[in-house]
Formats: C-alpha cells, structure tokens, sequence
C-alpha cells in the first residue's frame, strides 16, 4: 500500500507542476464569465443555460485531463527508462498500475474540486441557493464516471504503441458512449441478423457513463436529489467497471515487454 | 509632380470612401438585418442552427425532458411552447409513453434515474430559462418567425415585459415586414399589455390585411391565425364600445369559426344592443 500511495503522490505533484489544468479552468472560467456577462431580455435571473455551459466546459476538461494524464503515465516512464528502477524498487507490476490509477484518478477528483466549487459560485451567484445534496451526487458521480475513463486509458497506454494514438482511441470512445451507448439497445432492435447481435453485445460490454453524463440535467433544471440507492448502484458499477478494467491492464502489463 | 500626384490620389480615395460608405451601409442593411458575421461565417447553415436553439428552448421548457435523435418524438402540437403548466395538465399525456417506452432492460430502468422522465412545462417565471436560446436562434435565423412570436409570448404574459416583447417583436418585423403573425402578437402587446386599443386594433387590421395578401398570392397561410386575429379584433372592438365594427368583424369570423352557436348568440347580443342604441341626432 506504501508503494501504491508513493506512486500515486509522484503522478498528483506531476498534475498541478504541468499546466494543463490551469489552462482548462481559465478556459472554463473565462468563457463562463464571459456568457455570463449576456443579458438577455433585461433579466438577470435567468441561470439555466450558463449552467449548463459551465458543467459541459467542466465535462470536456475534465475527460481532457483525465485521459492526457492517464494515457502518458506508463509510455512516459518507459521511454524514460525511470521504469527499470521504479520496478526494481521492489514495486510489482500490479502496485505500479495500480498508483497511477490512483494518483491520475485522486488528481481528477482535486480538479473537479476546484472546477465545481467554481460552478458552485457562478450558481449561487445567479440563484441565490446552493442545493449542496445534489452537487456533491454530481460531483460523485462525475469522479467515479473519471475513475472508469481513467483505467480505460491505463488499459490503452499499455496496448497502444503511442499515448496520443491512445488518447485519440479513448476520446472517440467515451464521446460515443456519452452520446450513443443508451441507445444502442434501440438501435439493436432495429437491426436483423448478425449486425443487430454484435450491437447488442456491445451495448452490454461497454461501460454505460453516459449515466454519469446525464445526471447534469437534474442539476441544471433543478430537478432535486438523485435516489440514494440508484446513485450506489452508479458508484458500485463504476468502481466495478474500474476494477474489471485495471485487472486486464495488469494481465496485459504482466506479460509485456519492458524493453521492446 | 509626384508629390500633388499623391495628393491627388488621397483626395480621390477620400472622395470615393465617402460615396461609397452610405451606399454599401444601406446595401447592408437591405440585404440581411442579421449580424453579418454569422452570415459570413456559417452561410445558410445557421438555420440548422437556428432549429437546434429553438429545440433547446423546447428541451428548456420541459425542464430536460426531451427526446433525443435516437427517439421517436411525440407529435407536439404547433404553439406547444406556448402552452402554460395548467393548460397541460388538462391534457391527457399518453405520449409520454410513447416517446420514453418502457424500461428495454436493467441498464435502462436504473439509467431513467440520471435524468429527467417526467413531463412538465416551466411555470412561475421560470419560463424566462427558454429565453437566451430563442435570441440565439432569431441570431441565427431572423426569418424563422416561431422564435420572435413564442418569446413575445412569454415576455408580455409571465414575465411581465411588454417592452421587451415589443422591442423583440419589432425586431422580428425588420426581417419579416410581412408576417401577419408578429403584427397580431403586437396588437396583443398593446391591447393586453399597454392598454392601447386604437394602437392594437390598428396592428390586427394590419395582421389582418397581411393574412389576406398571403391568402391572396397563394401561400396558404394558417386558418386558425385568421381566426385569432379576428378574435382579437373583436375584443378590441367590445373594448372600444364600438358596436357596428364589432357586428361586421363578428360576421367576418362566423364564415370561418367552427362554434357557429356561441357567435350567432353574440351577434344577436350586439344586434340588440344596436337596436337599443338612441339614433344620432
């Protein structure tokens, strides 16, 4: 466990020493204030639609900063050899994937942190109410939705040659799945033969985050509290999934070649 | 020689710039009341736009219950944003389950938990959330005349905003000086709001003129308008106490209304009250 909580220290203090996160959240902040600063039709109550821009400009930097950082951990450190005497310590192959995990995964949750206490303020500012239950469900949701696309990085930087070929492959796959992976039963139905079974199978395989996704539509419109038993299940899917998907990054790590 | 040359080159390029100037304004202004960045920018392709802001308005106003491309949208009613939470909770909603279904599978059932699945229409001021995405789609499009009307709505009843409605209204005219739809929105501003009859009966006559040069060229404009601009004439004309305009535009509606009962008992209300009438000295 020491040497996980090392690993997972060594990738939060690369987090905040880079820039990106900075650059995303004064992007975020800006463009926000900047809508913000509209008046449309003399009426200052209206709040919807900059919330919504808020939390879709909080939704792209972060999936931005968790797939940038996840994908680069174990390339970068091969390429750097700082590999050899990382495992060399000893640290298992397990453990090092494991505190990437960690540190990219704790990393997303201290910059969503700071992004929703931003959204926090631009709310209240604008409503005069702070629904503190709901934010800190979609804060939850949106951290453990980062988790599964945080080990679906870590499981491609490990089958990818390359973290941007890798990068690219994850972004398409989690925005198809945020915009498409609920209806793919539909679809499925629609389809005859061979092509509507392979649909099917993928809308059972892949990981359903657009649950996560969606969930920022209740606190836009104000639609009140998620069920507390339905959020679990949503944590407990998503902390499966991550698991599920660690596990085969450590299969396929174990039996990998440092060298080639 | 080169020096007055040069100066005569700058007194011609002034001269041409201040020809030219109010011409190219006017030009402007003639072709496209839109902002001429989008034009440039996007082409005609705003106006796919423009339909995507006015759906998020729609997607606003029911509070994010909304179908999305994959789902097979209930057939809305034309005017369905204008519809307050009342006048839907009359309605009988069977839609509902046409456009959500029932839950295909596990994932779908403990998915409807994340987002909205219940049908409502925003009420008690909120429907000013639909606002910013109606200004964004008359941006983008300031030929679509839905966007300039159900805003106007909204602004004049709710949300208390007449001249907000008005200057919305007005600005929808520029792009569409022919819309007999925005001129009878305005009447209602100025009947409902302003209290202005002689203003607002004017505007109908108007409305209603358009309507008829519409019918007349061949557009085939919507009947049930025309009915509700001669509705609202009507009220005008009670309001004005003027009892014979009141009669002829009662006749008029009588040939196109469906409640032909009610409107015979009101002509023979204002025919009586005619009869009753002292005759002018």
């Amino acid at each position: 466990m020491n040497n996980i909580s090392a690993i997972a220290g060594v990738v939060i203090k690369e987090m905040y020493r880079r820039k990106d996160f900075y650059v995303l959240f004064v992007l975020t902040a800006l463009i926000t204030l900047l809508l913000g600063s509209v008046r449309f039709f003399n009426d200052d109550l209206i709040v919807r639609y900059l919330k919504d821009v808020c939390l879709l400009l909080i939704w792209m930097s972060s999936l931005v900063i968790a797939i940038t950082t996840a994908a680069r951990q174990i390339p970068a450190e091969r390429e750097s050899r700082t590999i050899f005497p990382l495992l060399a310590k000893p640290v298992g192959r397990g453990e090092l994937i494991m505190g990437k995990f960690l540190g990219c995964w704790l990393a997303c949750g201290l910059a969503l942190l700071v992004f929703y206490f931003f959204f926090g303020m631009i709310t209240a500012s604008r409503e005069h109410a702070w629904p503190l239950v709901s934010f800190f469900q979609e804060i939850w949701l949106h951290w453990i939705c980062l988790g599964v696309v945080v080990a679906l990085a870590l499981l491609g930087s490990i089958i990818f040659a390359a973290p941007s070929s890798n990068a690219t492959i994850c972004f398409v796959a989690v925005a198809f799945i945020l915009f498409a992976g609920g209806h793919l039963s539909h679809l499925a139905n629609g389809m005859r033969g061979m092509a509507g079974i392979i649909v099917y199978v993928i809308y059972y395989l892949i990981p359903h985050l657009e649950w996560y996704y969606s969930a920022q539509d209740l606190v836009v419109h104000d639609w009140g509290r998620i069920d507390w038993l339905y959020w679990g299940v949503a944590t407990i899917y998503g902390l499966l999934y991550s698991g599920f998907l660690l596990s085969a990054a450590w299969l396929a790590f174990r039996r990998r070649s440092l060298t080639s | 020689m080169i020096r007055w040359l040069s100066i005569l080159l700058l007194v011609c390029c002034f001269t041409l710039a201040t020809t030219f100037e109010p011409q190219f304004t006017r030009f402007h202004r003639e072709h496209d009341s839109s902002g001429s960045v989008f034009v440039a920018l996007m082409g005609d392709s705003r106006r796919m736009f423009a339909n995507h802001f006015f759906a998020e308005a729609d997607a606003y106003f029911h509070s994010g219950f909304y179908p999305t491309i994959f789902d097979t949208p209930a057939p809305e009613e034309p005017g369905h944003l204008t519809e307050t939470q009342e006048e839907h909770d009359k309605e009988d909603h069977t839609h509902e389950e046409t456009f959500l279904g029932k839950p295909s599978d596990w994932i779908d059932r403990v998915g409807r938990h994340f987002y909205p699945t219940v049908h409502t229409h925003l009420s008690n001021g909120h429907e000013r959330e639909i606002l910013p995405w109606l200004e964004l789609s008359a941006e983008m499009d300031p030929r679509r005349i839905e966007t300039y009307v159900t805003a106007a709505y909204w602004l004049r009843t709710t949300l208390k905003k007449p001249d907000q409605a008005e200057r919305f209204l007005r600005q929808g005219l520029d792009a569409n000086p022919d819309s007999y739809e925005i001129y009878l929105e305005l009447g209602r501003v100025y009947f409902y709001n302003k209290k202005d009859t002689r203003v607002a009966r004017n505007l109908y006559n108007l409305s209603l003129q358009k309507w008829r040069r519409a019918d007349a060229a061949g557009g085939g404009p919507d009947g049930h308008v025309y009915e509700e601009i001669l509705g609202e004439m009507v009220r005008a004309d009670r309001d004005a106490g003027d009892l014979d305009q009141q009669l002829a535009d009662l006749q008029e509606l009588l040939k196109v209304s469906v409640s032909k009962d009610t409107l015979q008992r009101s002509i023979d209300e204002v025919k009586a009250q005619l009869a009753r009438r002292p005759p002018p000295h």
